[in-house]
């Protein structure tokens, strides 16, 4: 785009360049194919019935008490709690394989089904259409896991009512602020899930097997999180992926202790910034053949 | 984009770059909280440092408190949480583990056990005492006189702290070499260090390391190093520390609707344990008749303790913890690994910084020695 262009043209000089580059067609193109393939809303199905199955056994039973997962004991005391055992629940296995599943289909599943080439013969910078993929793959992440949350709220506060919220400390605070932290808790949650979208990108690029490179993303999530459970490797635990997770937790005390959620986003910064890089290394040059 | 068209595997040193820039900004921001500031404070002497400790008065404080322990313990049931998910203050004894502390004063702090979605606090605020679990949704409350605390330190630590610190270090000094140390910094703020060495060839104990803040004259962090260790097997360190006042709202404790609470008087030590606290042994333990008072034998940093176990048969139906506790204790010893000598059979139980033997009959010896002086103690009457 030279500049004898922009001025010859009266609608490119109102429009600079730069605003017609980033034209949102191709990205609003990639969320309609992701959110509108019925694998995905299946798995966005199954996302809410485990917030809802945790309200209904609750109830059915009366009382959460001390027993059971975390959170569960606050859950007849404030519906709220019924958006935070789903999530702490769905984040080792759930939440990571439904992101998988996007992420590993990304580009492997367009070479498999053979549209690969002609998505390359769009006339956009293979730089771009990575990251294009990648932004679509960032909002399924956070609907993921705001449909994680948002049902469990709705359900919950169907179920057992809202009201002033007892935090981790002991101490309360009113039905918006806590309101306010799940929102919180849920936007952190889905920055690691965008995290682990960029793993998957990267290993969709490697193969033409969308399957197999939803099973790699799998099994990475799930060994960092056995690898997170030894402490002989204590060492290592800071740089796995999955480490502060479990940080959104932190929000629910009282002062909020952000010492975990910091080094949390750092974490998955860091391991966003690489992979997509590497991404882009492998797919700026790669033979497509299929 | 002209050089890695031509050579593709050039776009490598792409994520290279990433990992290499992203390894080393976490390394740095990790650095501030640990590296060694060399030797830019002014010297101080052990005995001034020791002054300066005494003399040290914080208005306030909040700061986060990072303390673990690799004491070389076996995994055991019912011991520790390992992983540094637990929220229970008993869970203390292995692994690595997070608290917030926070003071106003001598009558107001608060002390915060975080685990993974639960947290145990203690709470002072004026004569209120409150432990709270949120995992078992139980508040305990204990009211004690509103000025305990604040007069609480030792008699002989009532002198000019100039005569105590002279007494501390004539003290230990004939077991102990005394040093200072280079300065190192703990929670960013640079510090001094304490050194103390065992003389005694026989104990475990490497060194004790303990930094001073170079401001407030709070210690700040203590470091137990097994003999040879380059790690300390236990360590607890300010990983942040900021010295002024908290807002009185994090004092303020008032038991959720829906807790359980439960009322104690001051000592009413029994309780605490429903409050995630660790059973402290109580007189039904040490006072009972079969239960010989434990004898120290040796001096300094190699004195063992030899006891016996009280006998779990005679407890009374009223005694529900102490006999609970016990009957766990007997579970987790049972998983120790045996061993016999002139001295008899039992198990023996060997840890980094410490050994301990209960022996078959029930008689206990511990210190922070090998195995084999406890062997010694044993079997010399």
């Amino acid at each position: 785009m030279s500049a004898a262009d922009a001025t010859t043209d009266p609608t490119r000089s109102a429009a600079p360049p730069v605003v017609r580059r980033i034209s949102a067609r191709f990205f609003v193109s990639e969320l309609r194919l992701v959110f509108r393939r019925r694998r995905n809303l299946a798995g966005l199905l199954v996302l809410a019935s485990v917030p809802v199955l945790i309200a209904v056994a609750v109830r059915s039973t009366g009382s959460g008490g001390n027993e059971g997962p975390d959170f569960f004991g606050s859950i007849t005391q404030n519906g709220l709690f019924v958006a935070l055992s789903a999530l702490t629940i769905e984040i080792t296995l759930f939440l990571p394989l439904a992101v998988a599943v996007v992420a590993g289909d990304a580009v492997a599943g367009e070479a498999n089904t053979g549209t690969l080439r002609y998505l390359l013969a769009v006339p956009v910078s293979r730089l771009r259409l990575l990251l294009v993929k990648y932004a679509a793959l960032v909002v399924f992440a956070f609907v993921a896991t705001f449909v994680v949350s948002l049902t469990g709220i709705a359900i919950g506060l169907a179920l057992f009512g809202g009201g002033d919220v007892t935090l981790l400390s002991g101490t309360q605070v009113g039905f918006g602020a806590g309101l306010l932290r799940v929102v919180l808790a849920s936007l952190y949650v889905g920055c690691a899930m965008a995290s682990l979208a960029a793993v998957g990108l990267f290993v969709s690029t490697l193969t033409e097997q969308p399957i197999g490179a939803t099973i790699s993303v799998v099994v990475f999530s799930t060994a960092s999180f056995i690898l997170d459970a030894i402490p002989q490797v204590s060492w290592l635990h800071p740089f796995l992926i999955v480490h502060h997770w479990a940080a959104f937790g932190d929000l629910f005390r009282d002062p909020i202790a952000w010492d975990g959620v910091q080094r949390g986003l750092f974490v998955a910064a860091a391991y966003v910034v690489i992979f997509l890089a590497a991404a882009w290394s492998r797919f700026a040059a790669k033979d497509v053949t299929s | 984009m002209s050089i890695v068209t031509r050579h593709p595997s050039l776009r490598w040193l792409a994520p290279v770059l990433a990992t290499v820039v992203a390894a080393s900004a976490g390394t740095v921001i990790a650095a501030t909280t640990t590296a060694s500031a060399g030797d830019t404070l002014p010297r101080r002497s052990a005995a001034e440092l020791l002054v300066d400790v005494q003399d040290a008065r914080l208005e306030g404080l909040s700061g986060t408190v990072v303390q673990t322990a690799d004491l070389g313990l076996p995994a055991l049931p019912g011991v520790g949480g390992g992983a540094g998910d637990s929220a229970e203050f008993g869970s203390l004894v292995s692994g690595s583990h997070t608290l917030r502390v926070w003071s106003d004063g001598p009558d107001k702090g608060r002390l915060a056990l975080l685990g993974r979605y639960g947290e145990s606090d203690l709470v002072r605020n004026g004569s209120d005492v409150w432990a709270w679990s949120s995992k078992t949704n139980t508040a305990h409350h204990v009211t004690v006189p509103a000025d305990a605390g604040s007069g609480e330190r030792a008699p002989e630590l009532a002198l000019s702290p100039q005569a105590a610190a002279d007494k501390a270090l004539a003290a230990i000094r004939p077991t102990t070499s005394v040093r200072t140390d280079r300065a190192a910094v703990v929670a960013g703020r640079s510090a001094y260090q304490l050194v103390l060495e065992p003389k005694d060839a026989d104990t475990l104990v490497g060194s004790v390391r303990i930094a001073i803040d170079s401001e407030t004259r709070i210690p700040t962090r203590v470091q137990v190093f097994a003999v040879g260790a380059s790690e300390p097997a236990f360590e607890v360190g300010f990983t942040s520390f900021d010295p002024t006042t908290p807002p009185d709202s994090v004092f303020a404790f008032n038991p959720p609707p829906g807790a359980t609470v439960t009322e104690g008087l001051a000592g009413d030590r029994a309780e605490l344990p429903a409050a995630g606290l660790p059973a402290l042994p109580s007189d039904d333990e040490t006072g009972s008749p079969d239960a010989a008072k434990p004898t120290v034998v040796g001096e300094g940093w190699s004195a063992i303790v030899l006891g016996t176990l009280p006998t779990t048969t005679e407890t009374e139906p009223g005694q529900g913890p102490a006999a609970g506790a016990l009957g766990s204790l007997a579970a987790v010893v049972d998983q120790l690994p045996a061993a016999s000598g002139a001295w008899g059979t039992g198990r023996v139980l060997r840890g980094a910084l410490f050994s301990a033997i209960v022996t078959d009959d029930g008689r206990v010896a511990a210190g922070a020695v090998a195995p084999e002086a406890l062997y010694e103690a044993l079997d010399t009457p």
